[in-house]
C-alpha cells in the first residue's frame, strides 16, 4: 500500500533545514532520527539525547523521516509508534524493505501494549528496541547510545575493510607492474643467490638464452650459459665487493648452443633485515651489433682494398697486355733455340696465371653495358650441367630446391662467377662424395620489405673452422692451401655487393660430419611478369 | 676476295704498347699503320683508307670515346674496336662495335678483330 515513489517526489523540493549537513555526516558523529508528529516530543527527545556526540535529525511523520533516511547515513531511528499517516510500525516496515537499512537500529517508543510487543518480535532481524512512556531520560540515552556506538564502529570496521582491500588491490597492481616492466624489458634481468643460483629469470633472459624460469631457478647461473669472463671471476667478486657494481662484456652460450656476447652490470645487493645478500645481473645482447660493426670495418677494408686494386689493375694491366703480346710474338720465332724456346713457354705459363689472378680479381669487367633479366635458376643449372661430369665423378649428389624463378636485373657473366665459385668450392669440399643442395627461394627483407630473392648452397664436406669462417671473404685467404689462389669468394663478395646484396657462411659439425653453407642474399628481384611487360615497354620505345 | 690483307689504324698513347700490338696484328696477317693521339689518327683517317681501328680507351688528350664519336661522324661504317686495361665499362655512351679487355690476350684480339672485319666486310658486299 506504500510505495516510495509518492515521496519520492518530494526529495528535491525544498525542506524545513534539516538539522544536520552533509559535511557533518561524513564526520565520526553519527546521525539519529527522531520522528514524532508532536513538536513537543521531539523537543524533550532533543534535550535529553543532547549530550550524546550526535547529530540530531527531526521529522514529523513517517514521510519525512524516510527521505531523510535516504539522505544521510542515519544510526538510529527513534520512532513514535502512533502517528497519523504512516505509523512507527509502518514506518519500520518500509525502512526494512530497502536493503542499506536493514540493519538500521529503530527504536520505538510507546504506550506498549501486549500486541505492540509481538509485532516488534516480527522485526528481530534487525537491531530493534522498545522504551514504553513515560521515558527515563537516562534509559534513553543509554539505548540510543548503544545503538549510536554499534554504528560507529560497524562504520569503522567497515571503513578499514574498504581501506585494506584498496590498498591490497593498489599493492598488488603495483606488483603486477613491477613485474610487467621487468618482462617488458629486452635485457635479461637475472637474480641470484651469492653461491651462484639463479633466483629470478624474466622473460628477456627467457629471449636471450632459449631457457624458461623452470629450467634454471635454482640451477647455478653461470654453469647453465657457460660464461666465459674477460677477467678472473675474482677480480669481479672484488670489485662487487668493494663497489657493488661490476661491468663488462661476457660471452655466452644459449640453450641451442649459439655464441652470444652480452654487456653485463652486476650489482651486489647486501645482506639486510635478514634478507640475504643477493647479486642483480642485466644483460643485454650485443651480438649482432658487434656482428654488425665488425661487417661495416670488413666492408670499410674490403672497399678501400677495393680502390687500391683498381688503380693497380690499370696501372698493371697496360704492361701486362704488351708482356702477353711480346709472348705472342717470341712463340716459334726461328731466332730462339730449343733450351730458350722452352723458358719462353715456362714464363709465359707463369704470366697467365698472372693475367688470370689479375683478370678474376682486379679488373673483371662487364660483358654488356646493360643490365639485362637474368635467371638465377638457368645459370645454376648451366653451372651444374657443365660441372655434371666432375660432381658425378666424385660421387656428389645434387638436390635443387628451386622454389622461385623470379629473375634479377643485372650482368649473367659476373653473377655466373659468383655462383662457379659457391659451386666448385663446394665440390672441392667433398673430395669423397656427399650431397650438394642448392636453394632458390623468395625473400622479404624485415627490414626494408624489398623483395628479394636468397639462394643457398650447402655441402656435407669437410666444413670450415669456426676461426677461419671471418677470413673467407678477405684477399688471399683460402683453405686450399696452394690449390686455391684466395681471391674467388672476396671478388664473390664485391660481386654480390654491387647488387646490394650480401653472401655469408655458415659451417656446424655435428656427429655424422659437417654441414657448409653458403647464402646469397639480394634483396631485389623482378617478376617474370615484370620482365615481359619491360620487354614490352622497350619495344614500344624502340 | 677475303685474302686481301685489311688496313688496321691502332691508336695508343704507349709506344711499347703500340709497337707490339701493332706486330701481333701484323702476325696474323694484317696491314697496320699506328697513331699515338687522337687528333693524329682523325688526320691519318683523311688520306689513308682503313678497314678498322683499334684504339685505346684512356689517353691523356683525346678519350678512345672521343674519338670513335669523331671517327663515326665522319666515317659512320668504318668498325671501331675499344680496348680496355680499367676494370668496367665506361659509364657514358660509346659507339663502338667491340669492346675487349687488354688481359683477353693476343689469340682472342685476333680473333674477334677478324670477326669484326668479316662482319663489316660482308655488310660492305650486301647493302
Amino acid at each position: 500500500m506504500m510505495s516510495m515513489n509518492p515521496i519520492g517526489g518530494r526529495w528535491k523540493s525544498p525542506m524545513e533545514p534539516a538539522k544536520s549537513n552533509g559535511s557533518e555526516d561524513t564526520n565520526d558523529r553519527v546521525n539519529i532520527l527522531l520522528v514524532d508528529d508532536q513538536p513537543a516530543k521531539l523537543l524533550s527527545y532533543e534535550a535529553i539525547l543532547g549530550d550524546l556526540d550526535a547529530n540530531l535529525i527531526k521529522a514529523s511523520s513517517g514521510t519525512e523521516a524516510l527521505e531523510h533516511l535516504l539522505k544521510h547515513d542515519i544510526a538510529v531511528v527513534l520512532a513514535d509508534v502512533s502517528m497519523p499517516g504512516i505509523d512507527g510500525f509502518q514506518l519500520a516496515d518500509m525502512i526494512r524493505e530497502h536493503p542499506r537499512f536493514q540493519k538500521t537500529a529503530i527504536l520505538f517508543i510507546s504506550a506498549i501494549h501486549l500486541s505492540d510487543i509481538d509485532r516488534i518480535k516480527g522485526y528481530q532481524r534487525g537491531a530493534v528496541d522498545y522504551l514504553s512512556v513515560p521515558i527515563v531520560p537516562e534509559v534513553l540515552r543509554a539505548k540510543v547510545g548503544v545503538f549510536a556506538e554499534l554504528h560507529r564502529s560497524r562504520r569503522a570496521l567497515e571503513a578499514l575493510n574498504r581501506n585494506l582491500e584498496q590498498r591490497v588491490t593498489d599493492r598488488t597492481e603495483e606488483l603486477r607492474e613491477r613485474a610487467d616492466l621487468l618482462d617488458l624489458a629486452s635485457e635479461a634481468i637475472m637474480v641470484r643467490d651469492m653461491n651462484g643460483v639463479v633466483l629470478f629469470w624474466n622473460s628477456g633472459a627467457e629471449t636471450l638464452y632459449g631457457w624458461t624460469r623452470e629450467d634454471v631457478i635454482g640451477q647455478d647461473l653461470h654453469t647453465i650459459l657457460s660464461t666465459r669472463f674477460p677477467v678472473p671471476v675474482s677480480d669481479i667478486e672484488s670489485s662487487l665487493l668493494k663497489t657493488g657494481r661490476w661491468e663488462g662484456n661476457l660471452v655466452q652460450f644459449t640453450r641451442d648452443g649459439r655464441e652470444v656476447t652480452v654487456a653485463c652490470r652486476k650489482a651486489l645487493r647486501n645482506e639486510r633485515a635478514g634478507a640475504p645478500g643477493v647479486i642483480l645481473e642485466i644483460s643485454r645482447d650485443m651480438t649482432e651489433r658487434l656482428r654488425a660493426e665488425d661487417a661495416l670495418r670488413n666492408a670499410e677494408k674490403l672497399a678501400a682494398m677495393g680502390r687500391v686494386a683498381g688503380i693497380i689493375a690499370h696501372e698493371i694491366n697496360n704492361p701486362l697486355e704488351a708482356i702477353l703480346n711480346i709472348f705472342h710474338l717470341l712463340r716459334g720465332h726461328v731466332a730462339l733455340n730449343e733450351e730458350a724456346a722452352d723458358y719462353t713457354r715456362l714464363a709465359e705459363q707463369e704470366l697467365l696465371r698472372v693475367v688470370h689472378i689479375v683478370k678474376h680479381t682486379l679488373s673483371f669487367y662487364r660483358e654488356s653495358q646493360q643490365p639485362v633479366a637474368v635467371s638465377i635458376t638457368e645459370v645454376l643449372d648451366n653451372i651444374l650441367e657443365l660441372q655434371s661430369r666432375t660432381l658425378h665423378l666424385q660421387g656428389i649428389s645434387i638436390e635443387r630446391r628451386f622454389l622461385t624463378d623470379a629473375t634479377i636485373q643485372g650482368f649473367p657473366g659476373e653473377l655466373r662467377q659468383v655462383f662457379m665459385n659457391l659451386i666448385v668450392n663446394a665440390t672441392h669440399a667433398m673430395p669423397d662424395g656427399g650431397r650438394l643442395r642448392i636453394t632458390v627461394r623468395r625473400r622479404v627483407d624485415p627490414k626494408t620489405h624489398l623483395r628479394g630473392m636468397a639462394v643457398s648452397v650447402c655441402d656435407t664436406g669437410t666444413g670450415i673452422k669456426r676461426e677461419h669462417i671471418r677470413q673467407l671473404f678477405e684477399p688471399f685467404f683460402s683453405t686450399k692451401s696452394a690449390k686455391g689462389t684466395g681471391l674467388g669468394l672476396w671478388v664473390s663478395k664485391g660481386i654480390v655487393q654491387k647488387y646490394d646484396g650480401a653472401i655469408e657462411c655458415r659451417s656446424i659439425s655435428y656427429r655424422d660430419g659437417n654441414a657448409t653453407c653458403f647464402r646469397v642474399v639480394f634483396p631485389r628481384h623482378i617478376s617474370m611478369r615484370q620482365i615481359h611487360s619491360d620487354a614490352a615497354y622497350s619495344a614500344q620505345e624502340s | 676476295m677475303s685474302e686481301r690483307k685489311f688496313v688496321i689504324l691502332c691508336v695508343d698513347d704507349e709506344p711499347v704498347s703500340l709497337l707490339v700490338r701493332s706486330r701481333v696484328l701484323e702476325k696474323a696477317g694484317h696491314e697496320v699503320i699506328t697513331a699515338s693521339s687522337g687528333s693524329d689518327a682523325l688526320k691519318t683517317l683523311r688520306s689513308t683508307p682503313v678497314d678498322l681501328v683499334l684504339t685505346d680507351l684512356l689517353m691523356p688528350t683525346m678519350t678512345g670515346i672521343e674519338l670513335t664519336r669523331n671517327i663515326k661522324k665522319e666515317h659512320p661504317s668504318l668498325p671501331v674496336v675499344m680496348f680496355s686495361g680499367v676494370n668496367e665499362l665506361p659509364q657514358e655512351e660509346f659507339h663502338a662495335d667491340l669492346f675487349l679487355s687488354k688481359l683477353e690476350g693476343p689469340q682472342i684480339l685476333c680473333e674477334k678483330i677478324a670477326e669484326v672485319l668479316h662482319r663489316s666486310e660482308y655488310a660492305r658486299n650486301h647493302p
